[in-house]
């Protein structure tokens, strides 16, 4: 019942063609309605740069591989202590908080939607008992499948309707919200202690190919009707020489949705290697940007690489592993049976190492490349390239060639001999930063027709005002307006109630979690499979009656159904 | 009369989820599937019908209201309160903890520092190289119990994950797999053993580096006995680790709690290292309580520290050793505590249980401890597993929800604890 | 004469772990199992008691013979009997020494206490009712 008037409010909203308008924007019921009269609250806006709610769509904050990243760096926690304040309880974490550490300073950021990177079905239970204490933000979970034997058997068996009943069934069962691939056949392979080096290769035991995981999966996916595309991490993650291996990867995508991507494909930076060891290591950034613009089937995430120290987590286990015989750094490893893996590794990303300069070069390189920020969307892989708390850096980085070049000063004398940055001159502009932060988001999750991501009548009123007046501000030269400005708001405003004022949080809770739940024919529905049932209790350790997620673990949600076309 | 099928026992770190309960009339009548331990803990009998108080050394019978008034006022008016256990309860009851102490400013521990906790603190030097028990179960063709006594300890360990257990690449397991078991003493668990090392007290670290040793090649250096285990021996075990498809090594407090603690953990993580540089080798730490992993799981996402966290400055403050029960009690240092899911005047030393002794305690239990007998209230709550329900995480973190099989009048952990976090803000004006 | 005291977990005590006051728990913790030679040499038999002894107190246990065990070492399971001579201190690590006490043993006619007993003993009220 509650209702907010936004008065004066300088917005930028792509999905609505709207580029720097002046307007009031009216919230009745958590939604945007056309107008409202008496509001409760009215919020002068004016000079404040507003926005829809910042969307994350891939980043690594809640469940098993996360929590091991915690406990395992107390020396974390103590880089990062805050103590209750008021609704605020405590929070500790520098590179991978505490789950409220995480929700506030999202909050204040003005980001009110977190996609998790990845989620293993097996443990979705503990992904939502985190997520629960993730206040501020509306939570989804992409669902690993990279390893699934009964997937991996279903393609074997060339049986993709069978795939999408398994798919479906999993997604439901861990109220899941997309399909991730992560490594594909490599953390199968990583169960005997393997990695797999060619998308062409079969793998170990199953006699299929990360390619036929890949295609497979996409044509399952669509099949299924889901809101989001296979979400890609690719083969080969961080060797010298692996760009060959993405655009391996990219050439066998079909083009099967014509609302968003048939692939995302993530942190793409630590994808675009060229070389062919760590001595003539450089960028290939080029060629990926360039096959990216080449097919619209595809959406990116750059996976921006920021100086200092942070936590490397993800289900890539096979990598991580390597990332501990280059550190040897304390390492941690956690397979999950008949599904994926997981490692975790803390590193230390230097401007006087050349190979992290060049990392560093080659996130920026892709956001500028790439020509249309629909399908260049800004993230870190929080925390592997960085803690998300540097976007406003990243964002000031790409809107500013000054801001580079003194940066890039800074680095390793060597690093512009392997990578072309310091050529570029393109500077994003403000409504390609909004669309790289929100809208182009929205659009690959499939979670425009949600309200999410822009601002009509009828959408989610998550709004995000931030103290930025773009008329008085020269993003060129004022980078560093840009990072204040952007790191906090003056409001964030998630379901039409206030949640964070100038940094400090002011609500206990107001979030939702977003699961989809595919229905398919009864001929392909696992729950009642009697060679699923019976392969799922002889070889999980777990019986399959507990293994679904129920309905007490989710609190407030929206369950986005769909009808297979099976 | 009804059969409960897929029930999940709440005793140890196992968390079998396959066992099966007859019911009728509100009561389990048996069990199928448990274990002597699991059996024993469904056919609990004799718990504590209300909660009772201590009043001029004698004791009384109270009602619910009184005993969270009762708890909140011993609780407010503490300087530095303990809230220790929690490896008893589900996880949403641990969340409330939390809460609590972050109000309070007190203490919050859990068991893990008399199990464990050493355990931790190797991991937090060194890493965790992990798995599930499902890849033990399906891959491992070599199986080490260092320091552990699974046939006592979790009697089902060995069916279900590893020795007896059906596995997916394993043709015939039992025959396929080779079993080695580290201890000082022939117990139980050695007799099956294809392989028993029988080691000096105090000889594993030695043996673990004797065995890294020889793994990176340097055999030569190595004494003819480390610690009482002949070279041969130490060949011969080296040898099978580095030639096996996977190897699976469990540890227990015979490293934990062996002179080095937390170094003889250190030593065997980094062993299982080395091997992955060879084959496929992975390492999990025998979780003696049922829910003992989700306080640290829980602890650590809601505080960023898996156990001992002090919130006396009003952020997280962590140190092991300063800030663990044992220490907390042996220095005198709190000034009441709430005991949950646990029974300190059983397990702990002398020196603490005296400390309890004289200081007002809270005790939160569905039967009478030895800790009851120095406790000023004890709260009977339902058990989780049987009538009431919760989340728990087992010894290798996959979480599990442990479902109810009755209904009863008993409040469950979380509900009475949240009664009192309630109550607590009131009192507080928060 | 000098051993090294070694305390853990048993399927018995575990079994009772409810019921820490009733029969079979206090039978289970309050037996000291020791080498068969070890026993010759102290002059113990089994089912005689002996009085174990470290720096922070003593205790009264049955004896039990074990070939499992190495000379100079007894087991005793977790249980209030052998955390009543375990010392508080942990070194810093927040564990005590519960597998590395020195201890003197030697034939003692006591009888064994109860868990009540020494519950009593340390100052606890032992609720009655039920």
């Amino acid at each position: 019942m509650k209702t907010l008037l936004i008065k004066n409010a300088y917005v930028i909203d792509p999905i609505q063609k709207i580029s720097g308008e002046t307007m009031d924007i009216a919230v009745r019921d958590g939604k945007i309605v056309d107008d409202v009269k008496n509001p409760d609250q009215v919020i002068d806006a004016t000079g404040m740069l507003t926005l829809p709610g910042g969307i994350d769509s891939h980043t690594h904050i809640c469940g098993t591989k996360v929590n091991f990243g915690r406990y395992m760096s107390p020396e974390d926690m103590r880089a990062g202590r805050t103590s209750r304040k008021g609704d605020m309880h405590a929070t500790s974490g520098y590179s991978v908080p505490t789950t409220y550490g995480n929700s506030y300073r999202y909050s204040r950021m003005g980001y009110t939607t977190l996609l998790e990177g990845a989620m293993a079905p097996m443990e979705a239970r503990h992904t939502h008992e985190e997520f629960r204490y993730t206040p501020l933000q509306d939570c989804l979970a992409n669902t690993l499948f990279d390893g699934n034997w009964f997937a991996l058997e279903a393609i074997r068996d060339g049986d993709i309707k069978r795939l999408a009943g398994i798919i479906a069934w999993y997604l439901s069962a861990a109220k899941g919200f997309g399909v991730k691939l992560t490594n594909p056949g490599g953390t199968e392979a990583w169960g005997f202690g393997d990695d797999v080096t060619c998308i062409n290769e079969p793998i170990p035991h199953f006699g299929i190919t990360p390619r036929d995981i890949i295609v497979n999966m996409i044509e399952a996916n669509e099949m299924l009707n889901l809101p989001h595309s296979v979400h890609l991490h690719c083969n080969n993650l961080g060797k010298p020489g692996n760009y060959m291996c993405t655009l391996d990867t990219y050439n066998a995508i079909p083009d099967l949705n014509d609302k968003r991507q048939s692939l995302y494909s993530t942190h793409v930076q630590f994808h675009s290697y060229g070389g062919s060891s760590w001595n003539d290591f450089c960028s290939k950034a080029e060629d990926i940007a360039r096959s990216v613009n080449d097919k619209p089937q595809i959406t990116i995430d750059t996976g921006q690489v920021m100086f200092g120290k942070t936590t490397t987590m993800t289900a890539d286990g096979p990598m991580e592993f390597n990332l501990y015989r280059l550190y040897h750094n304390k390492w941690s490893n956690h397979d999950v049976e008949l599904e994926t893996g997981s490692g975790i590794i803390p590193v230390h990303y230097r401007k006087k190492n050349l190979v992290n300069a060049i990392m560093w070069s080659i996130g920026l390189e892709l956001g500028l490349l790439v020509d249309s920020p629909w399908q260049c969307i800004l993230a870190t892989d929080n925390p592997n390239g960085a803690p998300f708390v540097k976007y406003p850096e990243v964002m000031a980085l790409l809107m500013s060639k000054n801001y580079r070049d003194a940066e890039f000063e800074t680095l390793h004398k060597s690093t512009g001999k392997r990578v072309i940055l310091p050529s570029l001159d393109r500077e994003l502009t403000w409504d390609e930063i909004v669309t790289m932060t929100r809208s182009a988001q929205a659009r690959a999750l499939g979670l425009i027709e949600y309200g999410k991501g822009h601002l009509s009548e009828g959408a989610e009123a998550d709004i995000a005002l931030y103290p930025i007046n773009v008329d008085t501000t020269d993003p060129a030269r004022d980078y560093e307006r840009i990072i204040n400005g952007f790191s906090t708001t003056e409001y964030t405003i998630k379901r039409g109630e206030v949640v964070c004022r100038n940094g400090t949080c002011t609500m206990e809770s107001n979030h939702s979690t977003y699961w989809v739940n595919p229905h398919v024919p009864p001929a392909y529905d696992m729950g009642t499979d009697a060679a699923f049932i019976d392969g799922f209790n002889k070889y999980y350790s777990m019986r399959i009656t507990n293994y679904p997620v129920g309905e007490e673990y989710i609190g407030r949600n929206v369950c986005m159904e769909s009808e297979a076309s099976l | 009369m009804q059969e409960i099928k897929d029930m999940v026992c709440p005793f140890c770190g196992c968390l079998c989820d396959d066992v099966t309960l007859e019911v009728e009339n509100g009561k389990i009548l048996s069990t199928d599937n448990c274990c002597t331990i699991g059996n024993a803990k469904f056919m609990g009998k004799n718990r504590l019908k209300n909660p009772i108080k201590k009043v001029d050394g004698a004791w009384v019978d109270i009602t619910y209201d009184e005993a969270v008034n009762t708890a909140v006022d011993l609780l407010l008016d503490a300087d530095r309160p303990l809230l220790y256990g929690w490896s008893g309860t589900h996880g949403e009851a641990q969340c409330v903890g939390i809460h609590m102490n972050e109000i309070l400013g007190g203490v919050i521990d859990s068991t893990t520092s008399v199990c464990h906790g050493p355990s931790i603190l190797a991991i937090q030097e060194v890493g965790h190289p992990g798995c599930t028990l499902g890849q033990v179960k399906n891959r491992a063709d070599l199986i080490v119990y260092w320091g552990c006594n699974p046939i006592e300890a979790h009697p089902r360990h060995m069916s279900r994950y590893t020795t007896y257990a059906d596995g997916y690449f394993l043709d015939n397991a039992f025959r396929n797999r080779k079993v080695i078991v580290v201890d000082v003493r022939e117990t139980e668990t050695a007799k099956v053993a294809d392989e028993f090392i029988r080691i000096k007290q105090g000889g594993d670290y030695a043996v673990l580096s004797a065995l890294r040793a020889i793994i990176r090649g340097k055999g030569d250096m190595i004494p003819e006995t480390v610690a009482g285990v002949t070279k041969t021996q130490l060949m011969q075990v080296a040898d099978m680790c580095k030639t096996c498809s996977f190897g699976a090594l469990f540890f227990g407090v015979g490293l934990t709690m062996a002179k080095g603690k937390y170094k003889n953990v250190r030593n065997a993580i980094e062993l299982v290292d080395e091997l992955n540089r060879h084959t496929k080798f992975t390492l999990t730490p025998m979780r003696g309580h049922w829910n003992v992993y989700g306080a640290n799981e829980v602890f650590s996402w809601m505080t960023g520290y898996p156990y001992a966290v002090d919130f006396c400055r009003g952020v997280a403050f962590y140190n092991p050793g300063e800030t663990t029960a044992i220490d907390i009690l042996a220095r005198k240092e709190c000034d009441a505590c709430m005991i949950i899911g646990s029974d300190p005047a059983a397990h702990f030393p002398r020196q603490c249980v005296e400390h309890l002794r004289d200081t007002p305690v809270i005790v939160i239990d569905p039967f009478q401890s030895m800790t009851t007998s120095f406790a000023d209230i004890q709260i009977p709550v339902a058990v989780t597993g049987i009538d009431a329900e919760g989340t728990a995480y087992r010894m290798d973190g996959i979480p599990i929800k442990v479902k109810k099989a009755i209904d009863s009048d008993y409040p469950s952990d979380t509900e009475i604890l949240t009664r009192i976090y309630d109550r607590m803000l009131e009192v507080k004006g928060l | 004469m000098k051993f090294l005291f070694n305390t853990g977990r048993t399927i018995r005590q575990g079994k009772y772990i409810e019921s820490k006051l009733g029969q079979g728990y206090a039978e289970e913790t309050s037996l000291c199992h020791i080498h068969p030679l070890d026993l010759l040499d102290l002059g113990v038999d089994e089912g005689e008691n002996v009085l174990v002894k470290s720096e922070v107190g003593e205790v009264v246990l049955e004896a039990r013979a074990d070939e499992g065990l190495p000379m100079g070492m007894v087991f005793v399971s977790y249980g209030i009997h052998c955390n009543s001579i375990i010392s508080a201190c942990t070194h810093g690590t927040g564990m005590p020494d519960f597998k590395i006490h020195e201890v003197d043993i030697c034939f003692t006619s006591e009888q064994r206490k109860t868990p009540a007993e020494i519950l009593e003993q340390l100052g606890g009220v032992t609720y009655a009712g039920n």
